[in-house]
């Protein structure tokens, strides 16, 4: 279980890694933290020709403040991120998702680009990001723009990136200072990729939900955001009752799929579960 | 530890491990850790489809790779290597006979095709993806009920069906149990699970074409075994045959006996005149190793009012895969179940039959306490019996234990049941999980909506058995042997038969045999895994016989040493042996701590002097048979909590009261039982090696095949009871029965919680357990 | 193609010319024979291939040789007080029968480092947070949250 051949190429700037994006996208894998593509790579299941190993251009990685938010540098390490107090205070909901993330070795190598650009529908950041209406900061040699979340996750492991470009920061607009958020998700292990979770966030004001943010994984190709069932807690005042009603919207919002490990039924039903259980925490 | 310990009994301590010193450095040596000079290293092709006939093979591009020195498929391998096949004196059983790599025909989804050997493992791997099978697909036999359907095709076309074994048996009057009775059913049918070693499978085989010697390194648990195979199917004689196993990174019954890929490997590396290694992947071995279990037990059992269990009516059919793992006929487990049927009750009836078929899965192969199906069964029979009576599931095991005064007697299939304590450790079970407490703590808990549960589990464990147990399964269990050799200085090498991977037999052995010697504990050193150098058993480590027939050798071995050293000192000391006693390594006259004189210098006037006594060093070697007795058993008490949300199953406490005899290292023992437990918790629970409709198999990965992590195994809690000595070697294995006795635990646990559903298979996924929490 | 690798590991600066596509797993057990740090999934699962890069745990099945170019690699092998005797956790894990058959030690033995290093008094919970993505067949894990637990108490 070895991977197989490839060119490697280590750029030290991102303009370098830009380069190295255009010559060789139609056949290259990008190396953030790695802890998506070995797999892929010893199983033989990717072959690319080229391997561009973005651990070297120091521009990437870093936390910064962003216009009351907070930006994120593509190959920030995830356990990094973890730890951030700027991330805490901005986006909290980023630091209660991250140690969902598999285990210390992995998030050591991990990357918050990484797992985004990847977007295993599965993984826990790319819901942190739609729940966030994270802006991903994309780049090609001369141009950038910037994708909505909402825009970013187009199915499995596919993204709105293009062939020649680079994710280069998540950037996490601020809620309402002091909002509440959970992550709650349910893996076969600890450690495990989820069968199905949900990221939430809610902010209130005066007693009542200001702003609320549902996103799920583990329910289809990509993480899915359950706009209606926001829509039915904004405005409302937190409460159980309240809460299983949002739940039941969310799961007329999800159309998950069965494999070996859980069906699309216990998935939806569990997502309702966890709804509940997230938003009462988040709330509380 | 500075100078010489003082003289004491070794036995009956947590000593720590000889082992620990290279494991926990990392100089332990496993086969990948191996280099051999000019070794080449070889990877299979295998299988992608379930069943059908080889179209062709072609590998002429592989050939051509860089760093590609061979390709062999079957037909490179005739005449290299006899085509495979079970012993033939085994009555009524059918005899597949196939090749070490698939001619004609696919019969599993990793059924090796071909071997590509390289100089590297990458440019091996280059290669075999480079390789293109063509294949005509057949229907694939996916299940037992495939199986049995004559529209699906036969696996091999020499062999009339895809049933290859039946038998029918019944003990005691089966008639008379069930008249008049209530008869109980169950069926259950646990999934398939996976061996899991750590460690996958491997080998190097190194072929000296000048010497005509074949040196086969080899992660394995049976070296003899597997040199007496590959010796009879390579044409090889048997003393130019060695099997040397390094350090082995767990089995768990997996690394048993030939696999196809030893045959390969070693044909290639005499074509070749090169070492060459084979390190299977995590993907292979899961693939294509072997798996065990998913065997379907129906139950009718005949019942009095009061829970008395009159007989029992025992229908198994068995899956084993496409291909018998040598040297076991596919017949191999029927016997064992059956025997083991009636478990630690007194059931004076059985009727059995029992099925075995082939199908496009991969081989059965033996697992930590193959009978294991029995205790599920019959564990979940009891709670079901209780319940359909209105009885406490602990009243039901209490009315049918054996209990003391009744023993010594027979199971109704033959093995004496002598010196097991089966009740008391049910009792104690009972008292130590807080059965009454528990009852209204749940009774509360059910009124809050929280959903929890005790189960128990009552086993008994052949360790190894008492000597009319293998004669009940038409079998014999092997003697094991063991040689003692007092060194020149007086230190003392024992060299056992076993094949030790994690059991820590190099510290038992010695701890026996430093006891029984006098010597210091880091006076000895215990040799294993060369079949130049060990003594032969054909089974090796397994089957948990080490404890009594292991130790029990190696403890006869060093006494027949022992009377030697003090023939010779008596010789020079002028005084009668029987005078004499060894204490910490001075032999000296008995009471006298003042007199004696060093063992070494015994040693050396042996060595140098060969004074009468003396034969050929101060050697001996040892047969131990099996003694009386020989169960181990007791019962597991398991608590559970399930979120009757999400129906995740939560264990919250388990608890162990067992009997083993006289622990020669209590924290071996406990960790062989943790071990043991953590497998049967995954099975209860995780495990499944799935395939699906068309014989596809799902779990190659381990993010597939789920084995526990440290947060799904609970801490447990274990009593020992030490039951009495029926013989001087009192000392009972412990390896099989915590993975037999979990999963029925945490299966009535779970049942409990859920007030009492049946519940036939496994593992109780959140889903499973979701369905029957809606009923 | 082939690169030039060079970092230290435990101490000792070392370096080969390997394809790219090596892993720091077989970087370590082939090219510099420290056959210590083992091979269980290669996917990234069993943890027996942890060490430590630069102090912080790491799959070394799932990074390229290259990818440590300059860092700072601890394997089991580093673990021994430089008079040869055992370190703390090590004796720890003598004293608690953590491990049997050995093969996934390696991986417990960097894992419980980074902890222990991180974390000098952790909790059980910790502990077992800490080696949850290690998995071992023989142990049923206690002996080894015991060994974790017996080397932060003695200092490790």
């Amino acid at each position: 279980m070895k991977p197989p051949a490839f060119q490697y190429v280590a750029p030290a700037t991102l303009e370098e890694a830009l380069d190295a994006r255009a010559e060789h996208a139609d056949d290259c894998a990008v190396l953030a933290g790695g802890q998506s593509l070995m797999p892929l790579l010893n199983l033989r299941m990717a072959f690319p020709g080229t391997v561009i190993d973005l651990a070297g251009v120091g521009e990437l990685a870093g936390i910064r403040e962003w216009d009351g938010g907070v930006a994120i540098g593509a190959m920030t390490r995830q356990r990094t991120a973890e730890g951030d107090a700027l991330i805490r205070d901005r986006a909290p909901l980023m630091s209660v998702a991250l140690p969902n993330i598999g285990h210390a070795a992995i998030r050591n190598r991990g990357t918050v680009g990484g797992s985004i650009a990847h977007a295993d529908p599965a993984a826990e950041l790319p819901a942190v990001a739609l729940a966030l209406d994270a802006q991903l900061v994309a780049k090609r040699k001369g141009g950038e723009r910037t994708i909505d979340a909402a825009d970013f996750f187009a199915g499995f492991l596919t993204t709105a990136l293009e062939p020649d470009e680079l994710l280069v920061e998540v950037r996490l607009p601020a809620m309402a200072k002091g909002h509440g958020v959970a992550f709650h998700e349910l893996a076969r292990r600890h450690g495990d990729f989820a069968l199905v979770g949900v990221a939430a966030a809610v902010a209130l004001d005066g007693g009542r939900i200001a702003d609320a943010r549902l996103a799920f994984i583990g329910v289809g190709g990509a993480p899915v955001r359950a706009r209606e069932a926001e829509k039915v807690l904004v405005g409302a005042e937190p409460g159980a009752e309240l809460f299983a009603e949002a739940a039941e919207t969310a799961k007329s919002e999800l159309d998950p799929a069965g494999d070996s490990h859980a069906s699309a039924e216990y998935r939806r039903r569990v997502a309702g579960v966890l709804a509940q259980r997230a938003l009462a925490e988040a709330t509380r | 530890m500075s100078g010489v310990a003082p003289a004491q009994r070794f036995v009956g301590q947590s000593v720590r491990r000889v082992e620990d010193r290279r494991i926990l450095t990392g100089r332990g040596r496993y086969i990948d850790d191996m280099q051999l000079p000019k070794m080449l290293h070889a990877v299979f092709v295998r299988s992608s489809v379930a069943h059908g006939r080889i179209v062709s093979v072609d590998v002429d591009a592989a050939r051509s790779m860089p760093g590609v020195v061979a390709v062999l498929t079957a037909l490179e391998l005739e005449g290299q290597a006899y085509p495979l096949s079970i012993q033939p004196d085994v009555p009524n059983v059918e005899r597949p006979v196939f090749t070490a790599l698939a001619s004609d025909k696919v019969r599993y989804v990793g059924d090796p095709i071909a071997v590509v050997v390289a100089e590297g493992r990458y440019a091996a791997e280059d290669a075999r993806d480079a390789i293109v099978v063509d294949y005509d697909p057949l229907e694939a036999v996916a299940s037992i009920e495939h199986a049995e359907n004559p529209e699906r095709p036969n696996l091999f076309d020499d062999i009339p069906s895809n049933l290859l074994y039946s038998e029918h048996r019944e003990f005691g009057d089966v008639e008379a149990a069930f008249e008049g009775a209530r008869v109980v059913k169950l069926t259950m049918r646990p999934q398939r699970v996976a061996h899991v070693p750590m460690e996958c499978r491997g080998g190097i085989a190194d072929y000296n074409s000048g010497s005509g010697d074949l040196i086969y390194y080899a992660t394995t648990q049976s070296p003899h075994g597997l040199k007496l195979g590959l010796s009879g199917v390579l044409a090889q004689p048997a003393e130019q045959v060695r099997v040397i196993t390094p350090d082995v990174g767990g089995a768990f019954g997996q690394k048993a006996g030939l696999q196809r890929e030893d045959v390969a490997l070693c044909v290639a590396s005499r074509m070749l005149g090169r070492p060459v290694k084979w390190v299977e992947d995590r993907v292979e071995n899961m693939t294509s190793a072997s798996h065990a279990r998913s065997e379907i037990l129906e139950i009718s059992a005949a019942v009095d009012d009061d829970g008395t269990i009159r007989g029992l009516d025992v229908t198994m059919r068995l899956d084993v895969g496409a291909y018998p793992v040598l040297p076991f006929p596919p017949s191999f487990l029927g016997p064992i179940v059956r025997t083991m049927m009636t478990g630690p009750y007194h059931i004076p009836a059985l009727r059995w039959a029992n099925t075995v078929y082939a199908t496009n899965k991969a081989s059965y192969g033996t697992y930590r306490g193959p009978w294991a199906i029995e205790t599920l069964a019959r564990e979940a029979l009891v709670d079901r019996i209780a319940r359909e009576l209105g009885l406490d599931p602990l009243d039901v095991r209490r009315r049918n234990v054996y209990t003391v005064e009744e023993q010594p007697t027979e199971m109704v299939t033959g093995p004496t049941i002598e010196g097991i304590r089966a009740s008391e450790a049910l009792e104690r079970a009972a008292e130590l999980a807080g059965e009454r407490d528990f009852r209204a703590a749940q009774a509360k808990a059910r009124e809050e909506g929280r959903l929890i549960g005790l189960g128990y589990s009552s086993y008994i464990e052949p360790a190894p058995g008492p000597p009319n147990l293998f004669p009940s399964m038409e079998s014999g269990l092997p003697p094991e042997r063991a040689y003692a050799r007092l060194e020149i200085d007086g230190h003392l090498t024992v060299t056992t038969a076993q094949a030790p991977h994690g059991q820590g037999h190099e510290t038992t052995l010695a701890q026996v045999a430093a006891t029984e010697m006098g010597i210091p504990l880091e006076h000895v050193r215990v040799i294993h895994g060369d079949t130049q150098l060990t003594p032969f058993s054909v089974i090796g480590t397994g089957g948990s016989r080490a404890a009594t027939m292991a130790s029990g050798a190696a403890l006869l071995a060093t006494r027949s040493v022992k009377e030697k050293v003090l023939e010779i000192a008596g010789h020079i000391m002028e005084i009668s042996p029987s005078d004499l006693e060894i204490v910490d390594a001075t032999v000296r006259p008995k009471g006298d701590p003042a007199g004696g004189m060093p063992l070494a210098n015994v040693a050396g006037a042996a060595y140098f002097a060969a004074p009468p006594g003396e034969d050929a060093g101060l050697r001996s070697s040892s047969v131990m048979h099996e003694p009386p007795g020989g169960w181990s058993g007791g019962t597991h008490a398991c608590q559970v909590e399930i979120d009757p949300q999400t129906g995740v199953v939560e264990i919250t406490r388990y608890l162990v009261v067992e009997d083993c005899g006289e622990l020669i290292n209590p924290a071996i023992v406990e960790g062989q039982i943790r071990g043991g437990i953590a497998q049967g918790v995954g099975i209860a629970l995780l495990e499944n090696a799935l395939y699906d409709e068309e014989a596809n198999f799902l779990a190659g990965t381990f993010m597939d095949y789920l084995v526990p992590t440290v947060m799904e195994v609970p801490r447990i809690e274990i009593e020992h009871l030490e039951g009495d000595a029926l013989h001087e070697v009192n000392y009972r294995g412990v390896g099989e029965g915590g993975t037999i006795a979990a999963p029925p635990a945490v299966l009535n646990a779970v049942a409990d919680a859920l007030g009492g559903v049946p519940i036939t298979t496994l593992p109780m996924t959140p889903e499973r357990v979701l369905e029957l929490i809606d009923g | 193609m082939s690169v030039e690798v060079t970092l230290t590991v435990n101490g000792v600066q070392r370096s080969a010319t390997v394809e790219p596509r090596r892993t720091l797993a077989d970087f370590l057990r082939e090219d510099l024979e420290l056959t210590g740090t083992h091979l269980g999934c290669e996917h990234g699962v069993c943890g027996a291939c942890t060490v430590t890069v630069n102090g912080a745990s790491a799959r070394s099945c799932l990074m390229l040789a290259v990818q440590a170019n300059g860092a700072d690699v601890t394997t089991i092998e580093g673990l021994l007080e430089a008079d040869g005797s055992f370190g703390v956790l090590q004796q720890a894990c003598a004293d608690s029968h953590a491990f049997q058959c050995g093969f996934c030690t390696p991986g417990f033995l960097m894992a419980a480092t980074e902890l222990l290093a991180e974390n000098p008094k952790p909790t059980e919970d910790d502990v077992r947070e800490a080696i949850s993505g290690n998995l071992c067949r023989c142990t049923g894990y206690e002996s080894i949250v015991t060994a974790v637990m017996l080397a932060a108490e003695r200092g490790a």
